[in-house]
C-alpha cells in the first residue's frame, strides 16, 4: 500500500474527539487501583480507629507525607503518559518533600535520648512496612500501566518509574490508615524505602510493559 | 528556530481542525508530516534506509490512532517529534540491542522534508488480507473505489456507525500487525 493510499484511508476514519482523554483514563485507573488497595487495607489489615486517630496530629503526618508525594507522582505520570510534554517540576518537588521528611526524622532522632533512638526508628513494624507498601502498590501500578499503554508514552522507562512512584505513594497513603507508627524517623525511612523500591521496579517493568 | 515556528503555525491549526473531525485537514496534516518523517528517518537510519517508508507508515498510523493524546493547549511540533523519535527507537531496538538516538529539539523532525515515497518491506495490503472478509471488503471499498464510509456501509448492508467502528478497529489491528511483523 502506498503511503498516499494509507493517508487516504486514515482520512476516512476521522471523528471529532473529546479533549481530556489522558486525565480521564489516569483518574479512572487511580480510582480503580486505589479502591482495590483500600479494600485490602480495610478488610485484611484493618484501619486504625479513625476517631481516636483524629485526636493525634502525628498519626496524620505519614498520611500527609505520602499524599503530597502522590500528587507529585500523578503529575509526573500525567506528563509522561503522552508525547512531547516536559516532565516539569514535579520530581523536584517530590525530592524536596522527601528531604523535608528526612530532616524532620533526623531532628526527632537527635532530640531523643540515645537509649530510645533505635526503638523510635524501628517502631513495631519496620520489617513489614516497606514490603507491604510494595505489595499494596501492585493493583494501582497495574491499573496505571493499562491506562498509560492506551495513551502514548514515548519514554517507557521514565513513565514506568513515575507510575511506580505514584502507585506506591498512593498505596502508602492508604496503608497509613492502618499503620500504628507515629515517629517521623520511622516514616522517613521505611515508607520512603518502600516507595523507592516500587519506583525502581516500576521503571524496570515499565520499559517492557509500556512499549506500544 | 524561525522555520520551526512557521511549521508550528502551519501544522497546529490543521491538528486542531483534525481533532474537530475535519478529514480534509487531517489528510493535509498527515501528508505534510509524512514528508518530514521521511526526511527525518532517512537522516537518522542511514544504512538501514530500506525501512524508511515502512516506518513512515507505521508512524502516520500511530499519529492517527493516538491523536487524542495531543493536548490542545500545547505546541504540536514537540508532540509529533516525540512520537516520531519513539517510533524510530522502537523500530531500531527491535533490530539491535543498543541504540542511541539523540534527544533533540523538535526542529530535528522538521529540518527537511522529502516528498518522494520510498520502497516498502512490509506491504500493508498484504497484512490487511488477514482481516475477516467483511472488514477487508469495507477497506477495499474505501481505499480502492474511493467510496465514503457511508457509501461503503450502504453497499455492504451495514449501518454507517458499525462501518465506522469496523474501519477504526481494522486500523488498530493493522497497527498491532505491523509491530508483530517487524518484531
Amino acid at each position: 500500500m502506498r503511503t498516499a493510499d494509507l493517508i487516504e484511508l486514515l482520512a476516512h476514519d476521522v471523528r471529532a474527539t473529546a479533549p481530556g482523554v489522558a486525565n480521564r483514563r489516569l483518574l479512572a485507573a487511580l480510582a480503580a487501583g486505589g479502591l482495590v488497595t483500600f479494600a485490602v487495607v480495610a478488610l485484611w489489615l484493618r484501619c486504625q480507629p479513625l476517631l481516636a486517630a483524629a485526636q493525634q496530629p502525628w498519626f496524620w503526618m505519614k498520611t500527609a507525607y505520602t499524599a503530597l508525594l502522590t500528587v507529585a507522582g500523578v503529575a509526573s505520570v500525567r506528563r509522561l503518559a503522552v508525547p512531547g510534554a516536559k516532565v516539569g517540576a514535579a520530581p523536584v518537588a517530590a525530592a524536596l518533600i522527601v528531604l523535608a521528611m528526612f530532616a524532620l526524622g533526623a531532628g526527632q532522632i537527635l532530640s531523643t535520648a540515645p537509649a530510645g533512638r533505635l526503638a523510635l526508628w524501628l517502631g513495631q513494624s519496620w520489617k513489614i512496612c516497606s514490603p507491604l507498601i510494595l505489595l499494596l502498590a501492585l493493583p494501582i501500578y497495574a491499573c496505571l500501566v493499562m491506562a498509560i499503554r492506551g495513551l502514548a508514552p514515548t519514554r517507557p522507562a521514565l513513565a514506568g518509574t513515575a507510575a511506580g512512584f505514584a502507585a506506591s505513594a498512593l498505596a502508602a497513603t492508604l496503608y497509613s490508615l492502618h499503620c500504628p507508627e507515629q515517629a517521623a524517623a520511622f516514616v522517613a525511612t521505611w515508607y520512603t524505602l518502600g516507595i523507592a523500591a516500587a519506583t525502581v521496579l516500576g521503571g524496570i517493568a515499565g520499559r517492557r510493559l509500556l512499549s506500544w | 528556530m524561525l522555520q520551526q515556528d512557521q511549521t508550528e503555525e502551519r501544522l497546529r491549526p490543521l491538528m486542531l481542525r483534525s481533532l474537530e473531525g475535519d478529514s480534509g485537514a487531517h489528510r493535509q496534516l498527515l501528508e505534510i508530516l509524512g514528508r518530514y518523517l521521511r526526511g527525518y528517518f532517512a537522516r537518522r537510519m542511514g544504512a538501514a534506509a530500506a525501512e524508511v517508508e515502512d516506518l513512515v507508515q507505521e508512524t502516520l498510523l500511530a499519529v492517527h490512532l493516538k491523536r487524542d493524546t495531543y493536548d490542545r493547549s500545547l505546541p504540536f511540533t514537540p508532540w509529533a517529534y516525540a512520537l516520531a523519535r519513539y517510533k524510530l527507537i522502537d523500530h531500531l531496538r527491535r533490530r539491535s540491542r543498543s541504540i542511541q538516538v539523540p534527544l533533540e529539539d523538535a526542529g530535528a523532525l522538521f529540518a527537511a522534508d522529502d516528498p518522494e515515497e520510498g520502497a516498502l518491506r512490509t506491504d500493508l495490503d498484504r497484512l490487511l488480507q488477514r482481516l475477516p472478509h467483511r472488514q477487508r471488503s469495507l477497506i477495499e471499498d474505501v481505499k480502492l473505489q474511493g467510496l465514503s464510509v457511508e457509501e461503503a456501509a450502504h453497499k455492504r448492508g451495514v449501518t454507517a456507525v458499525s462501518a465506522r467502528v469496523m474501519l477504526h478497529r481494522s486500523l488498530k489491528w493493522l497497527n498491532q500487525a505491523i509491530r508483530d511483523e517487524n518484531g
